[in-house]
C-alpha cells in the first residue's frame, strides 16, 4: 500500500518536473478589457487598456555567513573563536556589519606557575561579544588563479564597537579591523579577516586597556 | 523509500522555482551606441564586453549600483546604474530601474551609534518608520556600560523633523517613554533593578549618499523610581542609518 502511494507520488512529483520544459516561456501580459457601456452609443469604443508588470530586480546587497579562527585573549592565550557576520553594502565602498561571537579563555601565566590561584572563575573564562562596523573597501580588484581564472575580491577596513564579555563582566570594547573578502562566485564569499578587540580591564590587578587580536577565516552567502 | 520520495519532491520543488525564475528576469534594449560591462560591481574593474545599440540585455540581479546582466550571447557582466537607466524596456518605455527612495519622504530606517549616557558609555541601535514626512516613530534598543553597572535601555518615542527638506541638516525634537534594566556590576545592587522612564530629546539629521543618513541626538530622561526625588539622566548620541 505504501509502496503503491510512492508511487503515485513519485509520478506526480516527475509529472510536475515538466514545468522544467516551459523555462524561458514568458507569460503573456494580462488584458484587461473595458466593459461595454450600458447606454448604447453611436460608437462603441473598442479600447482594449494593457497592463504591463515589469519583472523585479533582485537586490543581492546583504550577507550572511560564519567564521572560525583563533582568537589571543591578552594574559589568557590563544583559543578557537566561532561567530556569525551579517553585512549591508550601502555602496560599492561602504559596508555596516555586525558579528556576535565565542571563545573560551584558556590560563594566565600566573594561575600555570600557581595552580592554587585562581584568576577567573570557569564559567567566567566565556569570551562572547557582539560588534556594531562600519567597513571600507580599500583595495578592491580581481585576483587570478592561474591563466584562465579570476575572483573578484577586495581589502577592507572595518571599525567599530560593541560588547565584550569576558569573567561574567560586560566590557564597552572598540574594534580594528582588515580583511580580504575574495568571491568564488557572484554570491559565495570566503573572508580572511584580523581584528583587534580593545577594552578597558582591571582583572590582573592593575588597570590597563587590552588588546585581543582574533585571525579568522569565514565564508558568507550574499542575498 | 520515504527519504528517496521526499527528495524527488525536494528537486522537483527547486526546478519549478528555478523555471520560474528564469522567465521572470528583466530584458531591456540598449539605446547608447554601446553599454559597457565590467568584470566586477566596481568603477576600477576593467570592460570585459559591450553590448551594441538595438541589442537585449537580460538584468539577473544587483549589488548596490551595480546590475549584474547576461548578453544575448551568453556573456555576463556588471553594468552601472546610471548607463542601464538610458535603456528601454521592450515595449518602449524607460527601463523600469527603481528609484533610489527619497530622502525626504523615506519610510524605513535602520541605524546604529555611539553615544553618551549617563557619562558612561553607550552602544545604540533603533529603528525608525516614518508616520508622516515630518513625524516619525522611533523605537531603540541601547546598552551603557558603567563601572559599577550596566544599564539596558529601551524606548519608544515620536519625532518630528521640522524642515524635512532640508536634506544635509534637519532638526529635530521628540518624546517618549523607555524602560532601562540596571545590571549591577559591582556590589552594593541597586535599589531598584528595572525603571520606567520619559524623555525629551533635540537633535538634527542629515543625507550623506544614496540610502545613507547620519543622526545626532540629546536626551534628557527623567527616571520614575520609588524614592522621594526623580533622578534625572543625560544621553549624548551620535549613530549613522539606512533607509528605506
Amino acid at each position: 500500500m505504501e509502496i503503491r502511494l510512492s508511487c503515485i507520488l513519485l509520478a506526480a512529483a516527475l509529472l510536475s518536473g515538466c514545468s522544467w520544459f516551459h523555462r524561458g516561456h514568458k507569460a503573456s501580459p494580462d488584458i484587461v478589457a473595458e466593459e461595454p457601456q450600458a447606454e448604447p452609443s453611436i460608437i462603441e469604443p473598442q479600447v482594449t487598456r494593457r497592463v504591463v508588470k515589469t519583472p523585479h530586480i533582485k537586490a543581492k546587497d546583504f550577507e550572511l555567513g560564519g567564521y572560525y579562527g583563533a582568537l589571543s585573549i591578552q594574559d589568557f592565550g590563544t583559543n578557537p573563536l566561532y561567530g556569525v557576520r551579517a553585512a549591508y553594502h550601502v555602496s560599492e565602498d561602504i559596508f555596516l556589519e555586525a558579528f556576535v561571537a565565542r571563545s573560551k579563555a584558556g590560563t594566565t601565566s600566573l594561575e600555570d606557575v600557581f595552580p592554587n590561584i585562581t584568576v577567573v572563575s570557569d564559567s567566567g573564562r566565556h569570551f562572547t561579544y557582539y560588534d556594531l562596523d562600519v567597513g571600507y573597501n580599500v583595495l578592491p580588484g580581481e585576483i587570478f588563479l592561474g591563466r584562465g581564472r579570476a575572483f573578484n575580491s577586495a581589502l577592507y577596513v572595518t571599525v567599530g564597537m560593541g560588547d565584550v564579555k569576558f569573567a561574567d563582566k560586560d566590557q564597552f570594547a572598540l574594534n580594528f579591523g582588515v580583511g580580504e573578502r575574495l568571491l568564488i562566485t557572484d554570491w559565495l564569499a570566503v573572508h580572511v579577516d584580523v581584528r583587534d578587540h580593545i577594552f578597558e580591564t582591571s582583572l590582573t590587578g592593575r588597570t590597563k586597556n587590552v588588546d585581543n587580536v582574533e585571525a579568522t577565516l569565514g565564508l558568507t552567502v550574499f542575498f | 523509500m520515504r527519504r528517496l520520495l521526499a527528495l524527488v519532491l525536494l528537486v522537483q520543488a527547486l526546478n519549478i522555482g528555478l523555471a520560474n525564475a528564469a522567465a521572470k528576469n528583466l530584458v531591456l534594449v540598449v539605446t547608447d551606441p554601446y553599454l559597457e560591462m565590467r568584470s566586477g560591481p566596481g568603477r576600477g574593474f576593467p570592460i570585459i564586453y559591450v553590448i551594441g545599440r538595438d541589442e537585449l540585455v537580460t538584468v539577473l540581479y544587483s549589488r548596490t549600483d551595480w546590475f549584474k546582466v547576461r548578453s544575448l550571447h551568453g556573456n555576463e557582466g556588471w553594468v552601472r546604474r546610471d548607463d542601464l537607466a538610458r535603456t528601454l524596456a521592450e515595449s518602449g518605455e524607460p527601463a523600469p530601474i527603481p528609484p533610489y527612495p527619497d530622502f525626504a519622504s523615506h519610510r524605513w530606517e535602520l541605524g546604529a551609534g555611539y553615544g553618551v549616557y549617563n557619562r558612561e558609555n553607550l552602544v545604540t541601535t533603533y529603528l525608525d518608520f516614518g508616520l508622516t514626512t515630518s513625524l516619525d516613530a522611533e523605537f531603540a534598543v541601547q546598552q551603557a556600560f558603567g563601572t559599577l553597572d550596566n544599564r539596558y535601555v529601551a524606548s519608544l518615542g515620536l519625532r518630528h523633523t521640522f524642515i524635512p527638506e532640508w536634506k544635509w541638516l534637519s532638526p529635530t525634537a521628540g518624546i517618549g517613554a523607555a524602560y532601562q534594566y540596571v545590571q549591577d556590576k559591582v556590589p552594593p545592587a541597586p535599589l531598584q533593578k528595572t525603571n520606567e522612564m520619559a524623555y525629551v530629546s533635540l537633535g538634527a539629521r542629515g543625507f550623506i549618499t544614496r540610502r545613507f543618513l547620519w543622526r545626532v541626538d540629546w536626551r534628557h530622561y527623567v527616571v520614575f523610581n520609588n524614592q522621594n526625588v526623580y533622578e534625572d539622566l543625560e544621553e549624548w548620541k551620535f549613530g549613522l542609518a539606512v533607509f528605506f
